[in-house]
């Protein structure tokens, strides 16, 4: 076995959902290099998997991280520390990005001092706005906005739809249809703060703004959407045959919170976490660690053909 | 048939004299009218402002990015010192927004409700030309109620905040108006 902890492709039994039987193949990094071991970034985590598939898209995804708490820190140590066995090229942000007071310092404490070592090793980050952040945030470079609020971007085959959940007018909705319409990304993912769909206890589904999204997705064949606010970690049974995540506890905590039920693939309320993605050719990969450097949900999602996409899923959740 | 039309023309003539006094109004319109009148003010003075406070661009320094914030609030809150509560929104619209909200309100689920209160604690006064409190959340507005709403410029947003409807400046981190007393008095736990 060349992989410590090769996922899993098994066939799950439930119609309607069917597996990608995936070859792992190692990965000559073609890659930016790892970052440098420093006193925050110990030896490698041992349950990260290597990518995959050559001239993947690598990524890692925090939500809900900006407390400059030590539990950020240590999420942080982790993710650094992941990089080495997984190059992720960026990390996306899914809003609540700085806590409270917005001062100077606030950037330095609860971004650029838990995140230095990827930082310094280029690795870039795409922010979307919470409802603890100012809109000014869209000024602030290291968050790669552009100046906006809502704004797209690619990498690879993938284009990825940052929104602006917190204020979901018309004039955004107008500019996602126009973006979505005119993309053919092989990888369509979007990404915002409040989650359309949740078991959490304390938010739940946004429903008010998924009635406004949602059908956009499907007829525009969005294939996954990530999103936070829920401070925990939740992977949702396919919808309309989109993929959704939460990740929003990557420094807050709402410990058992998630009600287990209909909607829920996966789900993580015990500790704080983080995800790793892949986008390969025709499946993402994905695995979620606690701040300890367990895996604690990871799995295969196939890429549905468009226009017509099956709710494919293969996960060897733990 | 000069007679004919010379009646016709007397007749219309009557008709259309009287109409002014009779003719529909579009209440609705013209308050949007008058609130987009009342925007547009607003937008010209801040247009002027922004003269003398140049926009930020994508900055590492997040120093930079405050003190333009803070600037451009000061300058508005100057420039509009006798502002009060209601000058944007005006007097009509205000009555059509309370009746939004309100049917809006009703249409909600008790998550949904509650959600428009989350994380904010209780007795916040807020005033005009004040600045949004940074340790606040930005409480989301509903998606579905945005879309009833009068369309604002970009660098305007509706909020709410505890029982208050705001209209803020969003890079001026200002609060430009309020209308008090939008939402019921808040009965859920926190």
């Amino acid at each position: 076995m060349r992989f410590p902890h090769a996922f899993l492709s098994v066939a799950l039994a439930i119609s309607g959902i069917t597996c990608v039987t995936a070859t792992p193949a190692p990965v000559a990094p073609s890659r930016p290099p790892a970052v440098q071991q420093t006193a925050s970034s110990p030896a490698p985590a041992s349950e990260v998997l290597p990518p995959r598939e050559e001239d993947s898209v690598l990524f890692a995804i925090i939500g809900d991280s900006g407390t400059g708490s030590r539990s950020q820190f240590e999420v942080a140590a982790q993710l650094i520390k992941s990089r080495q066995i997984f190059p992720f090229e960026f990390v996306i942000m899914l809003g609540d990005n700085i806590y409270g007071s917005e001062r100077p310092q606030d950037f330095v404490n609860k971004f650029e001092k838990p995140y230095q070592a990827l930082l310094d090793g280029k690795v870039s980050f795409y922010a979307a706005l919470g409802n603890h952040d100012d809109p000014t945030q869209r000024f602030y470079k290291p968050f790669n906005m552009n100046g906006e609020r809502f704004y797209t971007f690619t990498k690879g085959d993938a284009r990825f739809f940052v929104l602006d959940s917190n204020y979901m007018d018309q004039a955004q909705l107008k500019w996602l249809e126009e973006e979505l319409s005119r993309s053919n990304d092989r990888w369509k993912i979007a990404y915002f703060h409040h989650p359309l769909y949740s078991s959490g206890e304390k938010h739940g589904s946004e429903v008010d703004l998924r009635e406004q999204v949602e059908p956009l997705f499907v007829k525009y064949g969005v294939d996954v959407v990530f999103a936070g606010h829920e401070h925990f970690y939740e992977r949702i049974n396919p919808q309309k045959g989109i993929y959704y995540f939460i990740q929003g506890g990557s420094a807050k905590l709402r410990k058992g919170d998630i009600r287990r039920g209909p909607l829920t693939a996966a789900g993580f309320d015990t500790d704080f976490s983080f995800t790793l993605a892949e986008l390969g050719k025709d499946s993402m990969r994905f695995q979620t660690l606690s701040r300890a450097g367990k895996t604690v949900d990871s799995g295969t999602l196939a890429l549905a053909p468009d226009p017509k996409r099956p709710d494919n899923a293969t996960s060897a959740a733990r | 048939m000069v007679r004919t039309l010379l009646v016709l023309a007397f007749t219309f003539g009557s008709v259309a004299g009287a109409a002014p006094q009779q003719a529909p109004v579009n209440q609705f319109a013209q308050s949007m009218a008058d609130f987009r009148e009342r925007v547009d003010a607003y937008m010209k003075l801040r247009g002027d402002i922004t003269k003398t406070v140049p926009e930020v661009k994508e900055t590492g320094d997040p120093a930079k990015i405050s003190a333009r914030e803070k600037a451009l609030g000061q300058a508005i809150a100057n420039a509009r010192a006798s502002a009060k509560a209601g000058d944007v929104f005006g007097p009509e619209m205000s009555v059509y927004l309370k009746k939004i909200l309100a049917e809006d309100w009703k249409s909600r689920s008790p998550a949904d409700r509650k959600a428009l209160f989350e994380e904010l604690p209780p007795g916040i006064n807020l005033k005009v030309n004040q600045a949004y409190p940074t340790t606040l959340p930005l409480v989301s507005v509903p998606a579905k109620l945005l879309a009833k709403l009068p369309m604002l410029p970009e660098e305007l947003e509706y909020r709410f905040v505890d029982r208050y409807f705001l209209l803020r400046d969003r890079d001026a981190n200002l609060i430009v108006d309020v209308l008090p007393g939008v939402l019921p008095q808040r009965t859920v736990s926190r």
